[in-house]
Order: C-alpha cells, then sequence, then structure tokens
C-alpha cells in the first residue's frame, strides 16, 4: 500500500468526520431542555423581554436556517460571539485553550512517567509482592474521586507546605508549569493507573502468548522474543491508551479545572452546558474535536509503524 | 507455570463477597437505618456507637455507607456490561471482517471519542435529567466505543500473529479461528480494561454527584456522600474518608479478582 | 467597628450595624493605609458591565465600584444618601422631583460630569426597549437639564422614585463617550462600553479575562473622600479572580493568595472565625430562602394539592425551621417572619407558623389528605444549602404523610420550568435590589408582574394595595399599606418560609474597610491593606 496516500485518505476522511461533528453539537445543543435567553435573563424577565432578546439573537430563525449559518460560518473559522458573555467566542477559546492543552500534556508525561517504568516491573514480578504493592497503590489513585484528590492535595501541598500554589495559572510559562503541576497529578493519577494495569496486563499475554511458542519452536531465542513481541505489543498498547483517552483527560480536566480553579477549556464547556450558550458549545467541541481527530490520525500513523501488519 | 489461586485473588475475591453481602442484606448489617436524623448528634467523630461518624443531619455514616454497597455495585455492573457486550462484539466482528464495515465503525467510533467523555455523559445527563438510570444510557450511548476500539485493536494485532498464519495454514475456518482463536486471546486486555472501568464508573457517578447530577438524595451513593461531605472536610474529614475508602476498597477488589480470574483464564491448551 | 469588634452573629443580625459600619469605616480612615492591592476571590464572574441590561447579582454588586448614581443606598440599604446629587426636592404633589448636582465632579476618562450626561442615562434606563430594569423609572414623563439641576418630571407620584435612582441601574454614564463607541446599533455600543466602561466610581476596569479574573485601578478622579479629607479609594489595585469551588477559595484565603472572599459556606464560618489570621464578616442581607409553591388548581392535568391553602399551611407549620436553621446555616440564619426581610423598609413580622405538628396534621385531615400525598421539588443541581433544605424537609414532611421528591436540574431547564408554570415546588431566593419594598412586593404579590413568581398565586386586595401604595407618598399611609399586603400574603402561604441569612465574607486580618450593604453590593472605597 502506498503511505502517502492512505495518509491523504485518512485525512480526507476527517473533513467529513468534521462536517458530522459540527452537525451532531449543533443537534445535542438544541436538544438540550431550556433556552439560552430565559437562561440569560432569569425568571423575573418579561415574556416580551425574553421574546425582544430571542430574536436579537437570531435564534427564533428556523433551526435549519440557524444550521446553515453556524456550518457556513465554521466553515470559514468563524464562531459567532458567546451569548452569556457577549465578546466573540474566539477570544475566549484562545483565551483559555492553551491552559487546557498544557495540562492534559502535563498530565500524559507525569502519567507515563509514573505507569511505563512500574509496569514492566509488575510484569516481572507478577503476582510476588513488588507487583502486588505497585497494583495496589495505582489502584488507590485510581479509585479515588478526582474533586477529593484535588482537595487532599491542595490541603497538604499548597495550603500545609505551601510548596505549590493553591490555585490559578499564573503569569509565564514557568509560573504556568508551577500552577499546574497539582491539578495535572490529579488528573495523571487515575490515567497512569488505566495505562499502568493494562500495560502490565499486556506484557504479560505477550510474554505467556501462543505466538511466543510458536516463536519459540522457529527457534528464536528468548530474548529475541521479548525486545520483538513485549517492547513492540507494550509500545502498541501505550500508544493506543494515550489515543484512547486524549478524549476522556480532556473531559476530566473539567473537575480538575473546576477544583483548582484553572482557567481552561474544561470548565468553560461545562459553564456553557449549564448556560445554553450555544456559539461556545458548538466552537469548543469542534475545536477539541479537531484535537482529538489529529491525536487518531497521529496515533494510528505510530500504531502503523510500530506494527505494520495492522496498516494505516 | 503452575496455575493456583493466589494470594492477591482470594483477597479480592473476599471483598467482593463482603461487598455482596452487604449489597443483598444491609438491614443486617447496617446498625442504624441510612435515612434516620438525629438532631442529638449531628456531625460526630467516628467512636463507639458510630464507627464512622455521622453526617450534618445526624445520619450514621457507616449505615448510610453500607446501604450504598448496593447502588454502587449496581453502577460498576450496569455502567459497564452494556458497553462491554456492545463493543466488544462490534470490536470482534470489523477487527476480524475488515472491510467497508470496518472503515464506517472506525469513523463512527472516531466521531463518538473527539468529544470529551465527561462533557458528552454531562450534556446527555442533562438533556434525559439527572439520576442514574439516565447515566446507565449516558454511558452506554458513549462507552461503547473504548472496548470496540480496544477490541478492534487487539484483533488486528492477533490477526497478523505468527500463530494464526500456522492456525490458517492448517486450514482451520473463519469461524473456528475468530472465537477459538482470536477471540479469547483478543478479550483479556479488554476484560483487563473492564475491571478498571468498573471502577471508573463508580467515579464517574462520584463526578456527576459533584455537579449534582448523579444518584438523587436521599439514596446513599459513595460518590455522593464523598462529594456531600467535601464542604466539611476541614471540620468533619470523616464524612468523606469513609466512603471514598470503601470506592478504593471496591476498585482493589475489582481489580484483584479481575487479574485473578485474567490469570485462570490464561489455561494453555 | 467591624475592624476591632469580632463580627458575633448577634451583633451583625441588627439592622443598623452596617450603618454604623459604614461610618466607622469613613472615620477610621484617619489611620487607613493607603495604596496597595487587595485580590478578592469570587465565586463566579461578571457577565456584562452595563447597568441598564444587565440584572444579574455578579454585575450589580461590583458595578457600584466603577459606576455612581445619582442618590446611594444608605449603609443599612433601608435608605438614601447624596451621591452624584448633593440635594433632591420633590414639590408639585410629588410629581417634580429636582436634583442639584454635584460640583466638580469628572468621569474616570477626565471629562467633567454634566446634566446632559444624566439626561442622557436616565432616557436611555427608562427606555421600555432597552433593558429589564425600565419600568423602575416608569413614573418619569420626562426629564430636563437646568445649568445645574436635573427636573424629572412625573406623570404621577411615585413613592418609589427617590430609592430607583440609588439604584444600579439608573447610574450616570458619559454620554459622549459611549455614542462614541464602534458599532451601529444602542446595543453594540453599549457592548464595546461593558468593556472598557468609563464612570465615576472609585475603580476603573484595566483588565478581564472572562471567567478566570478582572483587574481594578484606582480612579484617581473619583470625586467622594472621607471623613478626615483623604482621597478615596484607599487602594491602588483591586483584583477579583474568579474561583467557582468553595473549599479552594478558602483554602487560597487561608494560603495568603486571596485577602477576602465571598460566599463562605455557613459549615467553614466557625472554624474561619476561630483563625486568628483571618476575620469573618457576616453583614446584614435581604436575603431571604423560601420553596415557592404551584398553588394552580391543575399541574400538568392532574389536580394540585397545594391549589388548598389548608394544604399548603400544614406544610409550613410541619417544616420545623428552627431546625432547618440549625442544620443548614449552623444556627447562622434566622426564621423568616414575612415574605421580605427584616431589612426590607416597612416590613412587618408576624410569627409565621411556628411548627406545630398536631396543627399541620390537623390542617390536611380537614383538607381530605390525611392520608398524605407526592411532591416533587426542582432545584438547582449541586447547591448544597438547597439541598440540605430539602433533605430537612423530606423527613419532616414525612411525618404528615407527604412524599417529597428531590428533583436537581441545571437552570436553563429550571428557568423554563418556572416560567412554564410546570413546577409543583421550587427552592428560591431572593435580594432586593433597591431600598424599598416595592420590588420584592412586585415580584412576590402583585400578580400581573410575572404572575407572582410563577406560582399562580393571586389576590385582588394585594393587587390593588400595592398599586396604591406605589403612588403613596405619605410615609404612613404607605406603611398601612405594606402592612396588610403582608399580612393577606402571608395567610394565604403561597411559600413555604425558611430563614434570613447574612452575607458571610471573610478577610485577611490586615484588611480592613470593606463594606457590603443588604442590597448585596460590594463596596471596596475604603477598603485598604495594612503592610
Amino acid at each position: 500500500m502506498n503511505r502517502a496516500g492512505a495518509i491523504a485518505g485518512r485525512i480526507a476522511q476527517i473533513v467529513p468526520t468534521f462536517f458530522l461533528i459540527g452537525l451532531v453539537v449543533f443537534v445535542l445543543a438544541r436538544l438540550l431542555p431550556g433556552d439560552a435567553v430565559s437562561a440569560m435573563l432569569g425568571d423575573r424577565a418579561t415574556d416580551e423581554t425574553v421574546q425582544r432578546i430571542t430574536h436579537q439573537l437570531g435564534l427564533d430563525r428556523s433551526i435549519l436556517s440557524q444550521l446553515v449559518a453556524f456550518l457556513a460560518q465554521a466553515a470559514q473559522g468563524r464562531f459567532g460571539e458567546s451569548l452569556a458573555f457577549r465578546v466573540p467566542v474566539a477570544s475566549l477559546i484562545v483565551e483559555r485553550l492553551p491552559v487546557t492543552l498544557m495540562l492534559t500534556g502535563m498530565a500524559t508525561l507525569i502519567a507515563l512517567c509514573l505507569a511505563l517504568p512500574l509496569a514492566f516491573v509488575a510484569a516481572m514480578t507478577a503476582n510476588r509482592w513488588p507487583d502486588i504493592l505497585i497494583r495496589t497503590v495505582f489502584q488507590v489513585g485510581l479509585s479515588s474521586p478526582v474533586f477529593f484528590v484535588g482537595l487532599v492535595l491542595l490541603t497538604i501541598f499548597a495550603a500545609g507546605l505551601h510548596l505549590f500554589p493553591v490555585g490559578g495559572y499564573g503569569e509565564g510559562f514557568g509560573e504556568h508549569l508551577y500552577h499546574l503541576f497539582l491539578p495535572a497529578l490529579t488528573l495523571a493519577l487515575s490515567f497512569s493507573a488505566v495505562i499502568m494495569r493494562t500495560l502490565r496486563g499486556s506484557i504479560l499475554a505477550v510474554l505467556r502468548a501462543e505466538f511466543v511458542d510458536f516463536a519459540r519452536a522457529k527457534g528464536l531465542s528468548s530474548r529475541v522474543i521479548l525486545l520483538r513481541h513485549v517492547l513492540r505489543s507494550a509500545a502498541i498498547t501505550t500508544v493506543t491508551l494515550v489515543g484512547l483517552h486524549i478524549g476522556s483527560l480532556l473531559g476530566g480536566a473539567v473537575i480538575t479545572e473546576s477544583v483548582f480553579a484553572v482557567p481552561g477549556v474544561g470548565r468553560l464547556m461545562v459553564d456553557s452546558i449549564f448556560s445554553r450558550d450555544y456559539p461556545v458549545i458548538q466552537a469548543l467541541t469542534l475545536i477539541l474535536a479537531v484535537l482529538v481527530s489529529l491525536t487518531f490520525l497521529a496515533t494510528d500513523l505510530l500504531h502503523g509503524w510500530l506494527d505494520p501488519r495492522t496498516g494505516v | 507455570m503452575k496455575r493456583r489461586l493466589s494470594i492477591p485473588f482470594l483477597i479480592g475475591l473476599t471483598i467482593l463477597t463482603v461487598l455482596v453481602l452487604c449489597a443483598l442484606f444491609p438491614d443486617l448489617v447496617a446498625p442504624y437505618d441510612p435515612l434516620a436524623f438525629d438532631y442529638t448528634a449531628m456531625m460526630v467523630a467516628p467512636n463507639a456507637a458510630h464507627p464512622f461518624g455521622t453526617d450534618q443531619f445526624g445520619r450514621d455514616l457507616l449505615s448510610r455507607t453500607i446501604h450504598a454497597a448496593g447502588i454502587d455495585l449496581q453502577i460498576a455492573l450496569f455502567a459497564t456490561i452494556g458497553p462491554l457486550l456492545i463493543g466488544a462484539t462490534i470490536g470482534l466482528l470489523v477487527g476480524w471482517f475488515g472491510g467497508l464495515a470496518d472503515t464506517l465503525v472506525g469513523r463512527l467510533i472516531d466521531l463518538v471519542q473527539t468529544f470529551p467523555f465527561l462533557v458528552l455523559v454531562i450534556a446527555i445527563v442533562a438533556v434525559l435529567g439527572p439520576g442514574l438510570n439516565n447515566m446507565y444510557v449516558a454511558v452506554a450511548l458513549v462507552g461503547w466505543v473504548f472496548y470496540a476500539r480496544l477490541m478492534r485493536g487487539e484483533v488486528l494485532v492477533q490477526k497478523g500473529a505468527d500463530y494464526i498464519a500456522a492456525a490458517r495454514a492448517l486450514g482451520y475456518s473463519q469461524r473456528r479461528l475468530m472465537l477459538r482463536h482470536i477471540m479469547p486471546n483478543a478479550i483479556r486486555p479488554v476484560l483487563i480494561y473492564l475491571v478498571t472501568d468498573m471502577a471508573l464508573a463508580i467515579l464517574l457517578g462520584s463526578s456527576l454527584g459533584y455537579l449534582g447530577l448523579g444518584a438523587q438524595p436521599p439514596t446513599p451513593e459513595w460518590g455522593v456522600l464523598v462529594a456531600d461531605g467535601k464542604n466539611f472536610f476541614t471540620t468533619a474529614p470523616w464524612m468523606s474518608l469513609f466512603p471514598g475508602l470503601a470506592i478504593v476498597l471496591t476498585g482493589l477488589g475489582f481489580s484483584l479478582t479481575g487479574d485473578g480470574l485474567a490469570d485462570l483464564m490464561d489455561v494453555r491448551r | 467597628m467591624i475592624s476591632t469588634i469580632p463580627l458575633t452573629r448577634r451583633a451583625t443580625l441588627g439592622g443598623v450595624m452596617g450603618l454604623l459600619a459604614l461610618q466607622a469605616g469613613l472615620s477610621q480612615a484617619q489611620a487607613a493605609t493607603t495604596g496597595g492591592k487587595l485580590v478578592f476571590g469570587r465565586y463566579a464572574d461578571s457577565l456584562f458591565l452595563d447597568p441598564v441590561l444587565t440584572d444579574a447579582n455578579v454585575d450589580i454588586w461590583v458595578m457600584t465600584n466603577i459606576y455612581d448614581t445619582l442618590l446611594l443606598p444608605t449603609a443599612n440599604g433601608q435608605g438614601t444618601q447624596p451621591g452624584l446629587a448633593t440635594a433632591y426636592e420633590i414639590t408639585d404633589g410629588g410629581k417634580t422631583v429636582t436634583l442639584t448636582l454635584r460640583e466638580g465632579v469628572k468621569f474616570s476618562d477626565g471629562t467633567p460630569l454634566s446634566a446632559d450626561d444624566v439626561v442622557w442615562s436616565l432616557d436611555r434606563a427608562r427606555d421600555p426597549k432597552a433593558g429589564p430594569w425600565n419600568s423602575l423609572l416608569a413614573s418619569v414623563d420626562h426629564v430636563d437639564a437646568a445649568g445645574n439641576t436635573v427636573v424629572l418630571r412625573l406623570k404621577n407620584p411615585d413613592a418609589t422614585i427617590i430609592p430607583v435612582l440609588a439604584t444600579f441601574n439608573t447610574a450616570i454614564l458619559p454620554k459622549k463617550a459611549f455614542e462614541a463607541m464602534p458599532g451601529d446599533t444602542m446595543d453594540d455600543k453599549a457592548k464595546a462600553f461593558g468593556e472598557k466602561p468609563i464612570g465615576t466610581g472609585p475603580f476603573v476596569l484595566v483588565e478581564w479575562k472572562r471567567g478566570s479574573s478582572m483587574k481594578l485601578r484606582r480612579n484617581p478622579q473619583y470625586w467622594r473622600k472621607a471623613d478626615n479629607g483623604q482621597a478615596l479609594p484607599l487602594l491602588d489595585e483591586l483584583e477579583f479572580q474568579i474561583i467557582p469551588d468553595d473549599s479552594t477559595r478558602l483554602l487560597k484565603l487561608k494560603a495568603g493568595e486571596l485577602d477576602g472572599v465571598e460566599f463562605v459556606p455557613f459549615a467553614r464560618v466557625k472554624e474561619l472565625q476561630a483563625d486568628p489570621n483571618l476575620r469573618m464578616e457576616l453583614w446584614p442581607s435581604t436575603r431571604v430562602a423560601y420553596l415557592t409553591m404551584n398553588v394552580r388548581p391543575t399541574l400538568n392535568g392532574a389536580p394540585n394539592p397545594l391549589a388548598n391553602l389548608k394544604v399548603r399551611q400544614a406544610l409550613n407549620y410541619a417544616m420545623n425551621k428552627d431546625a432547618v436553621i440549625g442544620v443548614t446555616t449552623l444556627g447562622l440564619g434566622k426564621p423568616m417572619r414575612s415574605f421580605m426581610s427584616s431589612a426590607t423598609p416597612l416590613f412587618a413580622p408576624s410569627p409565621l407558623y411556628p411548627y406545630d405538628l398536631a396543627k399541620a396534621k390537623a390542617l390536611l385531615a380537614e383538607a381530605g389528605m390525611a392520608g398524605g400525598f407526592d411532591l416533587t421539588c426542582l432545584t438547582l443541581s449541586g447547591n448544597q444549602d438547597n439541598l440540605t433544605n430539602l433533605t430537612l424537609a423530606q423527613q419532616m414532611w414525612s411525618a404528615i404523610g407527604v412524599r417529597l421528591k428531590i428533583e436537581q436540574l441545571d437552570n436553563p431547564t429550571l428557568t423554563a420550568h418556572y416560567r412554564a408554570g410546570t413546577f409543583q415546588l421550587r427552592t428560591a431566593a431572593w435580594t432586593d435590589d433597591i431600598a424599598d419594598p416595592s420590588e420584592i412586593t412586585s415580584y412576590f404579590a402583585y400578580f400581573p408582574n410575572i404572575a407572582s413568581l410563577h406560582s399562580g398565586w393571586q389576590d385582588a386586595r394585594a393587587d390593588e394595595l400595592y398599586l396604591a401604595s406605589q403612588r403613596e407618598i405619605d410615609p404612613a399611609k404607605r406603611a398601612a399599606q405594606y402592612t396588610e399586603i403582608q399580612s393577606i400574603y402571608n395567610a394565604a402561604a403561597p411559600i413555604v418560609y425558611l430563614y434570613e441569612t447574612p452575607y458571610p465574607v471573610a478577610f485577611r486580618a490586615k484588611v480592613k474597610g470593606f463594606v457590603q450593604i443588604p442590597l448585596g453590593n460590594n463596596i471596596f472605597e475604603m477598603a485598604s491593606v495594612e503592610k
């Protein structure tokens, strides 16, 4: 197969995916009960006021014409104005997206640093005490509610020992790193447990799998088996998992950002859902979808490179 | 390698047995009515009468934690079984047969997965209304893709493996290859993930509880109990701590049992 | 003397405490440090800093730091004091109000305040097409400027016109600067203006990161001086940080990253009171918390038990308000004694439905509901106080056989139910925005204004009294009208009465001089941070 052509094909497939996403988001946002204007004006406004503002915002036009307008604008990269904040959606997102990207990036890095080495140790010592200890510790991390872990970390390391700031984002790159460490750690805990467990399982599976026997039977030395199968399988699993969980991580950022007062898109997203701020919901979902799709593409390419048999 | 019931597996089984007993017979185990107020014993620290302390209504937290076991085991099961069955089946089929169905399902998986998971669940629960049943629906609509993707990936790996080539050479049928050879090997990581996912499901319940969209009061549910206790964290930490420990212990029980089962399933022919 | 006397519960809930505090704050400025920066943690960000087009508390409560009104509410929230106008006179049988403008007032951009700005601002505020609050100025026929005075000619005598001139939506904006804003329509201009507002208030907005932080700087042009002649505001910089999570906001305060925070959960008040580095302030407020009942005869096609007066009274008698106050507010609240708070002018208290289970049961039996019934209450998801109240109600009402179901929904869904009148019972809270009982009364008891808060409750006599009171300029007669309205409403019990609560605000010990008036306005002009 022509690799470049295949990649181009994948990219070509992404475009209709985006169109579909736009459609789904638009419909989902409109399915939410209640409407933006009532939410904005509250229960004390008169019906005339609600009607007037609804008209002003163009929300009384037919759904179809709103959809067409939305898709046409989105195709040009324009997303309109936030209903709640009355500023361009783009400026809101430009302010916040880097924060969330940095947070999830740091969380992924921390999770990998914790999980990779320990997964190998656990698999090599399967069901002996290092393995049990490692699994138990990760399980505690996995099973703790994010908001609770966040609160405990804040109470101990920030408010208690003053090692980290309690929340916020700071100014400048170094400050950002410093402010985002605890939230990233919080976000990483459950993710690292997922990686560790799956990786441990897949390493064990390779070690015990039939094809290792086949390979042995073919006369390959055990070291080659380890190198070829275990490492490759581990890499595939890791890449798959990271790709698989980017969406979850971005979603998990919702609560983490709330607890740590991090001004990212996760919080903006939930606030927008809860205020029916359609333009923000639509734009954010689309942009996140683009990012996640690109991650998937990268994952698949890596996958293909690591294991040529699966193709692109 | 010798097969036997490992100690961790037994520990896991014990934890789950205790939990199931609590879930089945809460009234026999719990010392108090989990909904009964006691204005004379509000926010009491753990003591002999209330080993887990009481909440701001004077309700006994041990009894509430025990009564929550049923709900939380239900969450762990209901929020994962649907996605597992749907996802694994689809993943196996499209992974093995490939072709147009594979491409279409692949795009559908991508489509669902491009939405941040929690946000999508929140949106769906917002549409359907808060509560556990709607949470299950939301999770089933979204969660199957994790299993499908994982299963499909494993099937592709196994499909290309040397032993399949060998088995093909032996002239085995497609069905036999898929069900007898590919599936048992490909399902293992999926089952391992399932166990993790059960713990995650309980956590999702608690995240929704934090936002007020999870189990509705006065139903005691661990995640909601932790979330409720959060405001009293500095003055009455036991309110969050014990339900939180219950979540951790349950997660541990699932994972130890799951790993043990995975080992047992790994019997060679 | 908020800086020296710890605010005990009893002291702060007295109505005059706030007034004393503000005067104390002014004379105390003698010793007050000037300069420096105060960082204040808020639970939610402002949305739109235009006084005419917004009505959200998150805007109203901070807008007074940027804009001024002709008159200002007094610190006890019950009267007015001079603002941009130094004096006013009511003549012509209450149909003419003449205001004298303060000399030498400048906007933050340096341009002087003129009578034209005042006329323009009031005309905009009363334009029926402009904002949700225009009806406050509905009695105004036209506004004229004459030199240094502004004259309001009214269609009829209006008892509320003076407090209205001290309410946020009659704030005075610079006409020229506003009209010079980009945009074709007034709404577009307002949007642009709200980004970089220009007012005569103590602070100027310099940076705003939505949902994250808002930075304000001292307005050097500000007209107001402290009693000792010190220029106000005392601070150089004021920063609002948005920290929605209660626990995190308090942790930041404790760690010294914030100088003050709003909305301390009642569960945490005692703990902060015990912390020597902090000062817990409980400001008297007009906030009341209650449950609104839908009293329409049928609801979603089924007969509605709450249409029966005896059922509503039974629910009230079965509700132990003291127990609710003990559990939800940890003793910091006090029982409601009318639908309006005790800090509202013309408040006429009565011992409302003391806890009496026997009476509640008897009333239910009389209503033919001895076997109890099912009831569903809507509430905002994630709101702990409301949830606690409902958990208590669930238990208390089970004693009379009423089975309460709690349904948590998000804000837009709830609002849709409220507006459509498709709720049975809902949690609710109210804060006055104006130093007069007319606002709360118009929403609670005057049917044409949003159908008595969507409950469907109507009483012809209450409507008539309300309309008469709006034109009554004899204070004694008006007070009598309000006493009657309150007794009619309270006897009809369209709500389940709960409690009043103070505004819980906490500061680092070194911060002095913050004032929150019962209407909610956060006043920072006399705040200072000791070095």
